[in-house]
């Protein structure tokens, strides 16, 4: 059985329109999935499923409304569309609702391929010995990593379909593939676990499952005899996955509608110096092969690539169509959404432009100092840039990494963060649609004992 | 401890059934037939509402429909799950036995039978929250938004929400068990920026956040009205403005009754659910009957307390939910299971198997998590600190369940000097390891404790709705995150 996606998008947008919308835009995302995970050299499950849902937003002299349904039986599709209709009513007029014109959509932009008849064909069994390999190389690296929190493998594949009243009428679909590993090492008393994964569109672009499981239990192991150490102000490295973290960060204080309502940091930097002159942050949604790239945002706006800083400079803030229409400024194509939700500003490929520095270079050059390598809490303050995590990592002494440190925090402010930058790497990696290099800040804040 | 007690028993007005009871048993068949120990069908029906306020307007109300079944086979330690929001005899025939193919036996035909049992009511909403008019719900933002900025004219930024689920479920298993439930849920929660200016006559902001809710009827917003919800989120961020930076280092920290639960949560909660505890990634595995916390903490998690967030009749395996003590006077006395790692570790469920959606195997979680009151009142507590820091309202926490390091974040925070509170402190992040920091625990309020229902936990990717509560409580040495050494 199959159903034209496309042509149901549009249906729904003629009945909204029939219904009294003025403007409509329906939003059909079909899945399926396929995942596995294993322990003690057994499949431990597997789930396969396949699922969809389509999102219907409409306005009604200027007021929103947004239904959205899982059921696809016409009377479900059909009474989703009246709901958003009839739900416009309790939302108040705001002339400058709309979808976004025929010229704001633009042509969906050219990215490249997107899926991989590799990944869309996967063989269940091809998972399975794969998730078996990371956990017995994970094993394998050290007797002290006992066994795993989990350790699996996993594809999908998205199909997306867009259609709306200003003539929006597209659809593309993904595929993505998986490893993870979550080890635990134990010596003593202390147990310590730690992750690694590999994400990709294309199969021929994961890493081997070894690597991932080696990779895992090295970042495990090391970690064990962990302790606390004083509280003191010290020069601090985030690894690539930490400084991930960190400049999405950055990102949420630069998304448009924070700024317009003066709830960012950032709100009143644009074109001013924020960083030094090596930082270069970029959302690119046009990036070949990126796990975030897409023709089109949420909205059916053609994906770019905007330097929000560019060689140290504050260069753009990320907008969808709507606070783009209250900033007066344009879309940047960073609509992010799913069929359950409105559109909303997130980032597509979000990436720090490496350095030339290698890590281990930046790391020699610190004589007492603290290398993070994970953190726990929900991060920044994007109204007050107040940043303070719970951090676990490796102590730098005269150049080397050392001994293990747990229960600590790392403190500082995001502006002054960013102005505290004074080494990038050259080892700009992407595990997920955020990558970063390695970078070091001159100091910050350690709390212990 | 006052324990909430459950209303009696009954069995309420039935629409009818999400899936025929002839079809679930097909299923459980179709699940079967490959020779598998057990199999289980879920059926779920969602409907939600939402409506948000931001810049004085109402900028959306939204509603969404989410219907689908997952079915569970397990065979050995070995699960086999498929899903499909697609309810046609065939689509649904067909996840039954991609789910079936975890067992490797040849043709079973067996068939099963199951029968629905009486269950107990814990939450009881006359009137389906999803009847109840989008225009009622939406004069709840629109209040809420008139308090926060009559509160204080330097309240700049407002955003409210309420939103609301009304959740039907089924679960059928080759036990021969069936329950059926309705779980409603809402919560109101308000978002405000004030805004001053700070000792250089530059501005500065600072964030406060209210909200509350529960498995409540929609009179719940009669008495905790929008206007409590938004005064106190405007109360936070103002009583802010001016804040200093925090100390950095070991000190000792008050906690205030409530939603402060989440360090609870954080600190012990997880590392007590059974899947870590069989998988042995845990610090708390292998230590029950073991001293795991100072002699004044008592840890109950209780699925059975009225209209409560976490509460459950049923938990999403069909198993009743309880009131389970898990640590007494510092002693670690017992998990929380759901079904399957009860069955793999020699036990009995305790109804914590929970799920985010008919997406999702359910996994043992919480539900609603707290410590028993003590007998020292709030005020003799604080007059006992030296030097110290109070926190009064907190933003989130995480854990590492592995090593248990869990920070917990405080969005409010006082400077204590000899028993009084002083000067308000810039957010503060406590952090420390589950058990160390439960044996510093020194003094136990006998203050009331439960949140307003404001939590919800994240696990392994799945969102639960769960309730919280601490009372007042003191902890010594506990390592406070800050920009000054």
């Amino acid at each position: 059985m199959s159903t034209d996606y496309q042509a149901l998008a549009k249906q729904m947008v003629a009945r909204a329109k029939k219904k009294g919308a003025k403007q409509a835009e329906a939003y059909i995302e079909v899945g399926r999935e396929s995942s596995v995970r294993v322990r003690d050299g057994q499949i431990e499950d597997l789930t396969q499923a396949t699922s969809k849902g389509a999102g219907i937003r409409v306005f009604v002299k200027d007021r929103l409304g947004f239904a959205w349904t899982s059921d696809f039986t016409t009377e479900a599709i059909n009474s989703s569309v009246d709901r958003a209709v009839q739900l416009a009513e309790a939302a108040a007029p705001n002339k400058l609702n709309g979808l976004p014109t025929k010229k704001q959509l633009g042509a969906p932009s050219d990215v490249g391929p997107l899926f991989d008849e590799a990944v869309a064909n996967l063989d269940p069994e091809w998972k399975i010995k794969s998730a078996l390999e990371m956990e017995k190389a994970g094993k394998a690296y050290d007797p002290r990593v006992k066994t795993f929190d989990s350790v699996g493998a996993g594809d999908h594949v998205n199909e997306v379909y867009l259609a709306s009243s200003e003539g929006a009428s597209n659809g593309y679909q993904g595929t993505y593939v998986y490893l993870y590993a979550m080890p635990v090492a134990a010596d003593g008393p202390q147990l310590q676990t730690s992750y690694w994964v590999d994400y990709k569109r294309f199969l021929d672009e994961l890493d081997a499952p070894e690597k991932i499981g080696v990779e895992a239990a090295r970042r495990a192991v090391r970690m064990l005899g962990a302790s606390k150490v004083k509280s003191q102000k010290v020069p601090v490295i985030f690894d690539p996955m930490m400084a991930a973290a960190f400049v999405s960060g950055i990102a949420a204080a630069a998304n448009g509608d924070a700024v317009f309502k003066q709830s960012s940091f950032l709100a009143s930097k644009l074109g001013q110096s924020i960083a030094p002159k090596n930082v270069t942050l970029v959302d690119d949604g046009l990036m070949k092969r990126g796990l975030g790239t897409s023709p089109f945002d949420g909205e059916g706006v053609a994906t770019r690539r905007t330097a929000i800083v560019e060689q140290g400079v504050l260069r753009s803030f990320l907008y969808d169509t709507f606070t783009a229409r209250k900033a007066k400024a344009e879309s940047t194509g960073n609509a992010s959404r799913g069929y359950r939700s409105l559109p909303a500003i997130g980032t597509n490929n979000l990436y720090l432009e490496p350095g030339t520095t290698s890590p281990e270079e930046l790391i020699k050059g610190v004589k007492n100092g603290f290398y993070v390598t994970a953190m726990l809490g929900h991060g920044a303050n994007v109204v007050t840039g107040e940043f303070s995590r719970g951090a676990n990592g490796l102590w730098i002494t005269d150049g080397a990494l050392g001994k293990p440190v747990q229960e600590v925090t790392v403190a500082g402010n995001l502006l002054d963060m960013l102005m505290a930058i004074d080494g990038i790497g050259s080892d700009l990696t992407f595990r997920g649609s955020t990558g970063a290099p390695t970078i070091r800040f001159a100091e910050l804040t350690v709390s212990g004992e | 401890m006052a324990r909430v007690a459950a209303k009696k028993s009954a069995v309420g007005l039935t629409p009818p059934p999400l899936l025929p009871v002839p079809q679930l048993e097909r299923l459980l068949s179709a699940g079967m037939e490959r020779g598998a120990d057990f199999a289980e069908v879920y059926v779920e029906r969602t409907v939600t509402t939402a409506v948000t306020l931001e810049e004085n307007k109402i900028k959306s109300a939204q509603s969404g429909l989410q219907q689908g079944v997952g079915v569970r086979v397990v065979s050995g330690a070995k699960v086999g799950y498929a899903y499909s929001d697609d309810l046609d005899d065939e689509a649904l025939l067909r996840a039954a036995r991609t789910a079936a193919m975890i067992a490797q036996g040849t043709g079973s035909e067996k068939s099963f039978n199951v029968a629905r049992a009486p269950l107990p009511m814990f939450y009881r909403v006359q009137q389906s929250l999803k009847d109840i008019e989008v225009a009622r719900k939406a004069d709840l933002v629109v209040r809420a938004n008139k308090a926060a900025h009559l509160y204080d004219k330097r309240i700049k930024q407002v955003v409210a929400t309420y939103a609301d689920s009304t959740k039907r479920v089924m679960v059928a298993n080759t036990e021969g068990h069936l329950a059926v439930d309705t779980q409603d849920l809402c919560r109101l929660s308000v978002h405000v920026v004030a805004e001053g200016r700070g000792k250089d006559g530059k501005p500065e902001r600072r964030t406060g956040f209210y909200g509350g809710g529960g498995r409540v009827p929609f009179s719940h917003f009669d008495t905790f009205t929008p206007e409590m919800v938004a005064h106190e989120a405007a109360r936070q961020a103002i009583a802010v403005l001016g804040a200093v930076d925090a100390r950095a280092g070991q000190q000792t920290v008050v906690l205030a009754p409530g939603w402060s639960g989440i360090l609870l949560h954080e600190a012990v909660g997880h590392g007590l659910e059974a899947d870590f505890i069989r998988k042995g990634t845990s610090l708390f595995a292998g230590k029950l009957g073991q001293q795991v916390a100072s002699n004044l903490v008592t840890v109950i998690d209780d699925g059975t307390m009225a209209n409560s967030r976490g509460s459950l009749n049923v938990d999403d395996e069909g198993n009743a939910p309880e009131f389970k003590v898990l640590i007494e006077r510092g002693v670690l006395k017992g998990y929380m299971y759901d079904a399957l790692n009860a069955k793999l570790m020699g036990g009995r469920s305790t109804g914590s198997g929970r799920r985010e959606s008919f997406k999702h195997m359910p996994m043992p979680r919480m539900t609603n998590t707290y410590l028993a009151p003590g007998d020292s009142t709030p005020e003799e507590i604080l007059k006992g600190v030296d030097k110290g820091i109070y926190c009064a309202h907190f933003g989130g926490g995480q854990v590492d369940i592995t090593n248990g390091n869990f920070v917990f974040e405080v969005n409010e925070a006082y400077e204590i000097e000899k028993g009084k509170m002083g000067r308000p402190l810039k957010g503060v992040t406590l952090i420390g390891v589950g058990p160390e920091a439960l044996k510093n625990v020194s003094q136990v309020g006998n203050d009331p404790m439960p949140d307003p229902g404001l939590g919800t936990c994240g696990k392994d990717g799945q969102s639960v709705p769960v309730g919280v509560g601490l009372p007042t409580l003191r902890i010594d040495n506990m390592t406070v995150g800050g920009t000054k050494v």
